[in-house]
């Protein structure tokens, strides 16, 4: 094995997240960064996200995945950023020492000056919601499903029921009615969908698919293929009503029932991660708690937009540039903790060391409310205040904020208060 | 080689047939190779383990969980002790972690009304005493009392409720279907058949003894039969009249955990000590054990079902679980919970082992009965039967050509970076890693479908390198597994099952359901 390598940079996942860090390392003076992504192409999950929705912030334009993935898989290749497909990391220590493999290179070693993860989210499975039964072939993940179809041209089912309304899952009613696929109905256990409101309208409504608030599947019935499944409303604890049961024969299940950040590297080198997040705590570079690891995008917090990721990749990436280019010069001040006030789930990023610039803060509300006044307060001032009709907690909301310069903040809080309590 | 979808035929006879291709078939199979070379095993799935040997907790128990005086008892501590002689030269391990048996408060509960002193005593001394009296007793060689302190400097997340232990050293953990997979393997090396998607459905008998075995495929002729058919086995006794006994079918589930998540919370076996009459069920009651790859197992529950084929699991079961080990374990997350199975135990009425040639039918031997400490038991069952098979004319010469070795394929993620390199230098295949929560490379799955017992179809592969059984659950790899098995098999990724006939794992190809010009 030759000597280890000292890149600049090393972003694991080209992902949105990952091509975005890359970029934004290599326009922020580094020359030295490698892009690494374990599939045999660029763009992460963007590629089988053929329906458009994509870009609206960032290019202002409404694009396909895929569209939104060439855009910076074009930057990329004219940046000289060294990528590596196929390439899959093994190890990460808290030291910033990698190790990783593909069939071209074989297993290598890497020593970078800092590293952007940027590995994205993995889908929750059946076990994983404890969805009881048999366990055949045809139970599938929505995300899962969306590749086969959409990259491997083939059907994982033809009569299909769906759990879960997140955005994948609406999507996918969609796409499975597309094929000639027949969707039974889309069943989701909350009162209130999971997905974004344009979702459930352009992907069920036009569509004639039920959506069945407050309800789960119970059983997974077929030994060797999906034969049907039982499915059941469920009472304000979540419990399904045993006399409410039903048999819906179908040949497929696919589930859409959340995301969980990618972490199993960051546990590996130490990083702090969030249990309300499952990400790594970070602060308002996306500095990660471990020195000179980085984080973006999904594997921070599963954002609903990908223009969010971007942006989030952009501050990262800029963020490592700065800690290799300032060589350690600048010395990391003590963090202020965000702190999530009236109905308020989580905020992202957690921390705030410096004030001077603009900080986005990404959160998710707990619970839906009518007529609602999202604010950040620094110091108990007023710094942002924005009026929503609704918030529902599977939209996220960016607020931003300037401190104004580099004066000492104690405390900043992001509230949701609603109009009376305003008035 | 092994004989797939009849792409061979059946031999016309064979020195002994074994109908059933689970872990004590193909153990007995495989010792019969060390005397004989026309050996064949007859299984109606699509792999080797495809019955309880794949869904049980993979435990090599020591013995000291069973009633004193039964077969199970002494075929138990008998296969304990002949264990790391019987997989050598396997390329299977077996890890003899240890058994942390832990007595807690509620072993006697508080309000039964006994002084305290006196509870305490038996708690931590009278208990743990007769527990290694028993187990001795047994022949169980190493067993140790362990005060409080100790057990929680073994295993410090066990509940704070313990009192006192006893550490059971010679219990091991060994993979059921990798090892099942391997004695097939090595049967094979040595001359005997399997047949795989073969399915008994009589057998000829004339004048009191057995003469062929029948199939779907044709007949084989014997002069001798091992009837191994697990869960079947009654009604495949009954086949040659040779029956007598019921198999009355009680499944086991078990929940199974993250890897990294386990190894933060426990190393050894973790069992909990209750009374003769605290246990709820036909069972030792279970507890918390890693896999032999590391995955924490809660369970297994134990409920009589009519259905041989009810490998579902309840959400009562999932509840009865969390409940019954939060006490064992309190600290452990739920949310680690990566994937639950459930298995069918074959227990006869009398709840023992049922071993022995048939009255009836001579040349028939019976195997039944088997269950948990069945995995355990395998090299004494199969010493047992062979011992019967040679009362019955097998020969006893042990063959000077028989091969001890079963190469076993090498596991990327088990080997050092100069191994792995010299084997990506070798074949790039080796560098491509297809399963990302397991580390698997694309070299494992084309050596798992081209192997002895080839794999062909997705959990035969996932048995044999762990593709899809890590945290995804086979979500990013299950098309590359399924493609690379389409490639290797010549077929088309539509014909690929999850396991076996009747389980496609897609439909169609896209746009194959849209009606008229479409297509």
């Amino acid at each position: 094995m030759s000597a280890i390598r000292r890149p600049q940079c090393v972003v694991i996942g080209a992902g949105p997240a990952g091509l975005g860090a890359a970029l934004a390392a290599r326009e922020a003076g580094l020359s030295d960064v490698m892009l690494m992504e374990r599939d045999f192409e660029l763009g992460g999950i963007l590629p089988q996200c053929i329906h458009d929705g994509f870009g609206s912030i960032v290019f202002d334009q409404v694009l396909t995945g895929p569209q939104y993935a060439q855009r910076f898989i074009e930057r990329v290749e004219k940046a000289g950023i060294e990528v590596k497909l196929n390439t899959m990391v093994l190890e990460m220590r808290g030291d910033r020492r990698i190790t990783a493999v593909n069939p071209r290179d074989g297993v290598f070693e890497l020593e970078p000056a800092s590293i952007v993860l940027s590995m994205g989210c993995r889908e929750r499975t059946r076990h994983q919601v404890m969805i009881p039964g048999y366990r055949p072939a045809g139970v599938i993940c929505a995300g899962a499903a969306q590749r086969d179809i959409n990259i491997e041209g083939l059907m994982p089912g033809r009569r299909v029921v769906i759990l879960g309304s997140g955005d994948i899952g609406l999507i996918m009613a969609r796409r499975f009615t597309l094929e000639g696929a027949e969707v039974e109905g889309v069943y989701e256990i909350m009162d209130h969908p999971g997905g974004l409101t344009r979702n459930v309208v352009q992907c069920l409504h036009d569509y004639d698919i039920p959506l069945h608030l407050s309800h789960t599947v119970t059983f997974i019935h077929g030994r060797k293929r999906v034969e049907a499944v039982t499915v059941a409303r469920v009472d304000e604890a979540l419990r399904p009503i045993k006399e409410t049961e039903r048999r819906v024969p179908c040949d497929a299940l696919v589930l859409s029932v959340g995301l969980i950040p990618e972490n199993e590297l960051s546990k590996q080198a130490g990083v702090e991660l969030d249990p309300l997040t499952a990400g790594p705590v970070v602060d308002e570079r996306m500095h990660t708690s471990v020195d000179g690891i980085f984080a973006c995008g999904n594997v921070v917090s599963v954002f609903d937009l990908v223009d969010w990721v971007t942006q989030t990749a952009e501050t990262a990436g800029r963020g490592a540039a700065e800690y290799v280019l300032e060589a350690g010069r600048r010395k990391r001040k003590p963090p202020v903790r965000v702190t999530a006030g009236r109905n308020v789930k989580f905020v992202v990023p957690q921390l705030l060391r410096e004030f001077d610039r603009e900080i986005d803060l990404f959160f998710r509300v707990e619970h839906p409310e009518r007529a609602a006044r999202t604010r950040v307060l620094v110091d108990g001032e007023e710094l942002y205040s924005r009026k929503a009709k609704m918030v529902r907690p599977p939209e996220m909301i960016k607020a931003g904020a300037d401190p104004g310069g580099a004066r000492k903040v104690e405390d900043i809080t992001v509230e949701v208060v609603g109009d009376e309590e305003e008035a | 080689m092994a004989y797939v979808n009849g792409q061979r035929p059946l031999p016309s006879r064979a020195g002994l047939v074994v109908v059933g291709g689970g872990v004590i078939g193909c153990s007995i199979a495989r010792e019969a190779t060390r005397f004989i070379s026309d050996v064949v095993v007859i299984e109606k799935e699509s792999d080797v383990a495809c019955g309880t040997s794949k869904a049980n907790n993979a435990e090599v128990h020591s013995g000291i969980g069973e009633d004193a005086g039964t077969l199970k008892q002494k075929l138990n501590v008998r296969g304990n002790q002949l264990y790391d002689e019987f997989v050598r030269g396997l390329g299977v391990e077996l890890k003899r972690q240890g058994l942390l048996i832990v007595i807690t408060q509620r072993t006697i509960p508080r309000d039964g009304g006994m002084p305290e002193e006196e509870r305490m005593e038996l708690l931590t001394r009278k208990i743990p005493e007769g527990i290694v009296a028993y187990g001795e007793n047994a022949g169980i060689k190493g067993l140790r009392i362990l005060t409080r302190d100790e057990v929680f400097r073994m295993e410090p997340n066990v509940t704070r409720e313990a009192v006192a232990g006893v550490f059971d050293p010679t219990y091991g953990l060994i993979s059921p279907y990798k090892l099942t997979i391997a004695l097939a393997e090595h049967a094979v090396i040595n001359g005997a058949k399997v047949f795989l998607n073969t399915e008994v459905t009589g057998f000829r008998v004339e004048g009191g003894a057995v003469r062929a075995v029948i199939t779907d495929r044709g007949e084989i002729e014997t002069p001798m039969v091992v009837n191994a058919a697990g869960v079947f086995a009654d009604e495949v006794a009954d086949m040659a009249g040779a029956g007598g006994f019921v198999i009355h079918p009680r499944k086991g589930a078990t929940l199974l955990f993250d890897r990294q998540v386990t190894a933060e919370y426990v190393r050894s076996s973790v069992a909990e000590f209750r009374l003769p009459g605290q246990r709820t069920t036909q069972s030792k009651g279970g507890g918390a054990m890693p896999t032999a790859e590391g995955n924490l197992q809660l369970g297994p529950t134990a409920i009589e079902t009519d259905d041989k084929y009810d490998t579902s699991i309840s959400a009562e079961e999932i509840e009865e679980i969390f409940e019954r080990f939060h006490y064992l374990l309190p600290d452990f997350p739920r949310d680690a919970l990566i994937s639950a199975f459930s298995g069918v135990r074959a227990p006869t009425l009398e709840e023992d082992f049922v071993i022995g040639a048939s009255e009836a039918v001579r040349g028939f031997v019976n195997v039944a009965g088997i269950q948990s400490p069945g995995l355990a038991s395998a090299p004494a069952i199969a010493e047992m039967v062979l011992g019967i098979l040679h009362e019955l004319g097998l020969s006893r010469e042990p063959r000077p050509d028989f091969d001890p070795v079963r190469p076993a394929p090498p596991k990327f993620s088990e080997l050092s970076n100069v191994e792995r390199n010299r084997l990506i230098r070798e074949d790039p295949r080796w560098g491509n890693v297809i399963c990302r929560c397991e580390t698997v490379t694309e070299m494992e799955v084309v050596n798992a479908v081209h192997s002895i017992i080839p794999a062909t179809n997705m959990d035969a592969v996932k048995r044999r390198t762990r593709t899809g059984m890590g945290r995804c659950q086979g979500g990013f790899c299950h098309n590359r597994v399924a493609a690379i098995l389409a490639r290797e098999l010549g077929i088309p990724v539509t014909e690929v099952t999850k396991d076996g006939e009747g389980s496609p794992v897609f439909l169609g190809v896209a746009k194959e359901f849209l009606g008229g010009a479409a297509r």
